[in-house]
């Protein structure tokens, strides 16, 4: 009929946000639902249009009801369609109208996720419930007010329609959504954010209220002042934003702890603008800020080891920390004593922090392969500044490399990007790459091997990185999938066995209860017996003549017996 | 579920409201010594008698008015009720029919209008489903309403039952089978029912015709003190 080309056409004529069609959001129970055909659902819902009882009613006629209802609502979906908008364009019982309507209400076929409207309250402005997810109040629910109403009421029952009312449900945004994390909290009275130091905390209800407010609710009631105590111990300067820590802030933080250690004065000291407080809470908030309240105590020999491997373990811990800095900061030698610092200070924590996940590194893995690994890990900002801590750590170990690559870096990125064309084919560069070096150690005048023997080196490490990640890549990934896959089977099998526990339970159930059944039985067959023998006897005793023809139930007699 | 002939009646019923509840519309319109009482609601049938004088009793005690209203209340209540049970004994019609009802009734500040069609030979219709489903619907504040128009319908049934029952009674008489019961249900009516074979037939269309539409659609005025006050003075003097 018209339904199909009728939407479409709104569609063009309102909003095409897609090329020439509408789509209108049902619920997911509802999917079933499709223009063409009357499904099962419906048949079973409203039955009366399906069951041949009444000329008015076939399943022709409801699909007419359905189709117009559905279109009328979808020329305007964000507006909620009344019962009374559309019986007034169908013909047919209201009654019966208003059943379809209903039906497809409830299933979302239309008003869905349109915001209801609570029904007024005699002059309190309509209450609208916002929200995608909940469903509106359904049209024949009124909320009345119960009053004697003069001359109106009835005799005893029918139109008393006295509804109680809910509190609309409070949605999370309403609870929270002012909340900015950062600000202090909201005060639970007046709805702004305290400025620290200035709200308490009442004991009843655990929420705070700026000291404004509980004043002036002392004084109306008298009971806040008593109850609540002043929240001191959150910020005691009170005076400055608790929440927001700048690198810089973070970086004389680090400073400070690996000088003073576990002196907290001398720490808010050196962090000028943070109290001890927050420095420790703060300290703790850091990836390896426990690590380091933990071990400033005991083990400051190990700050000065200089192990490549700690050092580059260090300086993944470290890196989250300070990339941000390296990438802000265009200097090179600040990055290298950003990175000194935070790799002395990292040394400190142990070498596998297992916070978040475990460690993906393995100790008995080549040098390189820690990189590579590392380097899957993070991103590529992270493995680009790991790449050159590693390199100007390498650089400080060996100072003639160090000459090398200062010397002659114009030349070496020359033949640095001949070699990498040919990066694919990483044993022969390594081999050129030994075959340069020996060259080097043979050879100790010449300058050019030796600028080789930089490049080379430089290749090296970067095919060897190259492989090594793809090796690790795969490695790990493997291992997923099987543990993965022995993870599933355990459950496969745990839920069989479950399955076989269960039924077996049942069935001794049922056992217990036939047992119990046949018992009665028993029990039920020999009362009955000895009824009839006390009627016997009766009748004997009265002498009633026995009929032979009712004998004793000679089955039930052998059963028992 | 059997299947029917489509024009096959349900067989005779009793006499009751062809409503999911057997409530009955009573109008009070007393005056005495120069004051009025006027009311409409619904009474349950099945409450006892004895709840008549109680509930003149509270009428006259909750409005205030002289104790002399209370004999007429429940007298006036006592002979609606009695005209009711009167038709009870007898058999009605209950031939599919669907009639449109009116509504045009006026509630304190309310004046609602109104057309709709209604199956009386659906014995589980609620009036009161509907009257509460039409206020939410237009957003009527006085809750005066709902009820008013519950009332309204019901009238309107109530007559449409006493004419059916009549209608059966010649119907059996004239000893005519179909072809009787199918004469009858196009007189008596004032609009007629809806001629269900056209309508609902394989080539009919429920689908109103848009220019119809605002014949069926509820019309409410909301009157200001003034107006009311008007029209109340006008009835009045109507009713002298």
């Amino acid at each position: 009929m018209a339904p199909p080309p009728h939407e479409e056409d709104d569609a063009e004529v309102s909003c095409s946000k897609l090329s020439d069609r509408e789509f209108y959001t049902i619920p997911a129970s509802s999917s079933w639902f499709q223009w063409d055909e009357i499904h099962e659902t419906e048949r079973r819902s409203i039955p009366e249009f399906f069951d041949g009882s009444s000329v008015s009613k076939n399943p022709r006629v409801y699909k007419e009801y359905r189709d117009f209802i559905i279109s009328k609502y979808r020329e305007e979906p964000s507006r909620r369609l009344t019962f009374t908008e559309v019986r007034k364009s169908l013909i047919g019982d209201v009654g019966a109208l208003h059943r379809v309507f209903l039906f497809l209400d409830g299933w979302g076929l239309i008003n869905f996720g349109v915001p209801a409207v609570e029904a007024r309250d005699d002059g309190c402005t309509a209450v609208t419930v916002s929200s995608v997810v909940e469903e509106g109040v359904p049209a024949g629910l009124r909320i009345v007010p119960a009053s004697a109403v003069a001359g109106g009421t009835q005799g005893s029952t029918a139109g008393g329609e006295s509804v109680f009312r809910l509190p609309p449900l409070t949605s999370y945004t309403d609870a929270f959504g002012d909340w900015v994390p950062g600000k202090g909290p909201v005060c639970g009275v007046c709805g702004n954010h305290c400025q620290h130091g200035q709200y308490e905390k009442t004991m009843q209800d655990g929420f705070f209220k700026c000291q404004k407010c509980s004043l002036d609710n002392g004084n109306g009631e008298g009971k806040s002042a008593d109850g609540s105590k002043t929240n001191d111990h959150m910020n005691g300067n009170g005076d400055i934003g608790t929440r927001s820590w700048t690198d810089a802030e973070t970086l004389l933080l680090l400073e400070a702890v690996m000088k003073h250690g576990d002196d907290w004065n001398l720490i808010a000291q050196h962090v000028r603008t943070k109290n001890k407080i927050d420095c420790i809470a703060r300290l703790v908030q850091l990836p390896f800020g426990e690590h380091i309240l933990g071990t400033i105590n005991g083990k400051c020999e190990i700050r000065n080891s200089s192990s490549q491997a700690a050092n580059i373990r260090t300086i993944h811990h470290g890196t989250i920390e300070n990339s941000q800095e390296i990438m802000s900061t265009e200097d090179k030698p600040d990055i290298q004593n950003d990175e000194e610092k935070v790799v002395e200070e990292s040394c400190a924590a142990p070498p596998l922090k297992k916070r978040r996940k475990q460690s993906i590194i393995d100790a008995t893995d080549s040098l390189m392969q820690k990189v590579a690994i590392l380097s899957t890990a993070a991103g590529p900002d992270v493995a680009a500044a790991a790449a050159d801590a590693a390199i100007s750590a390498l650089r400080k170990e060996n100072p003639d490399v160090m000459n090398f690559f200062a010397a002659d870096q114009h030349e070496a990125t020359g033949k640095f990007a001949s070699y990498e064309t040919q990066n694919e084919l990483g044993s022969e560069l390594v081999n050129e790459g030994q075959d340069v070096q020996k060259n080097k150690a043979a050879d100790t005048s010449e300058p050019v091997p030796e600028k080789f023997a930089a490049t080379a080196f430089r290749v090296r490490a970067a095919v060897a990185t190259a492989l090594g990640a793809i090796a690790a890549h795969a490695k790990l990934l493997a291992d997923q999938e099987e543990r993965e896959i022995e993870h599933l089977m355990a459950s496969i099998i745990d839920m069989q066995l479950k399955k076989i526990q269960h039924k077996m339970k049942h069935f001794e159930e049922l056992e217990s209860i036939m047992e119990k059944e046949y018992a009665n039985i028993q029990q039920q067959k020999e009362s009955i017996l000895e009824e009839w023998i006390t009627v016997l006897q009766e009748s004997v005793r009265a002498g009633i003549p026995r009929w032979r023809d009712h004998a004793i139930p000679w089955s039930l007699l052998n059963s028992v017996l | 579920m059997k299947s029917l002939p489509p024009s096959a009646s349900k067989g005779p019923v009793k006499f009751r409201m062809p409503t999911a509840e057997n409530l009955v519309p009573i109008r009070l319109d007393i005056e005495i010594d120069g004051q009025r009482f006027r009311d409409a609601f619904t009474w349950n049938l099945d409450d006892p008698d004895s709840e008549i004088a109680n509930f003149a009793r509270r009428t006259v005690k909750d409005l205030k008015l002289p104790p002399s209203f209370m004999t007429q209340i429940a007298q006036s209540l006592q002979t609606q009720l009695a005209e009711f049970r009167s038709f009870e004994g007898q058999e009605m019609q209950t031939k599919e029919k669907i009639v449109p009802l009116k509504l045009d009734l006026r509630v304190n500040n309310t004046v609602i209008r109104d057309q709709f069609l209604w199956d009386v030979s659906n014995f589980e219709s609620d009036p009161e489903e509907f009257a509460r489903t039409l206020c939410a619907d237009l957003d009527i504040i006085d809750p005066e309403v709902g009820p008013a128009i519950a009332v309204a319908i019901r009238e309107q049934l109530y007559e449409i039952a006493t004419q059916s029952v009549s209608s059966a009674r010649e119907s059996r008489l004239a000893k005519k089978g179909r072809r009787g019961v199918e004469s009858i249900s196009n007189n008596k009516v004032a609009n007629g029912a809806l001629d269900l074979m056209k309508v609902f037939g394989s080539k009919g269309t429920v689908l109103r015709k848009r220019k119809e539409w605002y014949l069926y659609e509820p019309i409410v005025d909301l009157l200001s003190n003034e107006e009311v006050e008007a029209l109340d003075a006008r009835e009045e003097r109507t009713a002298r």
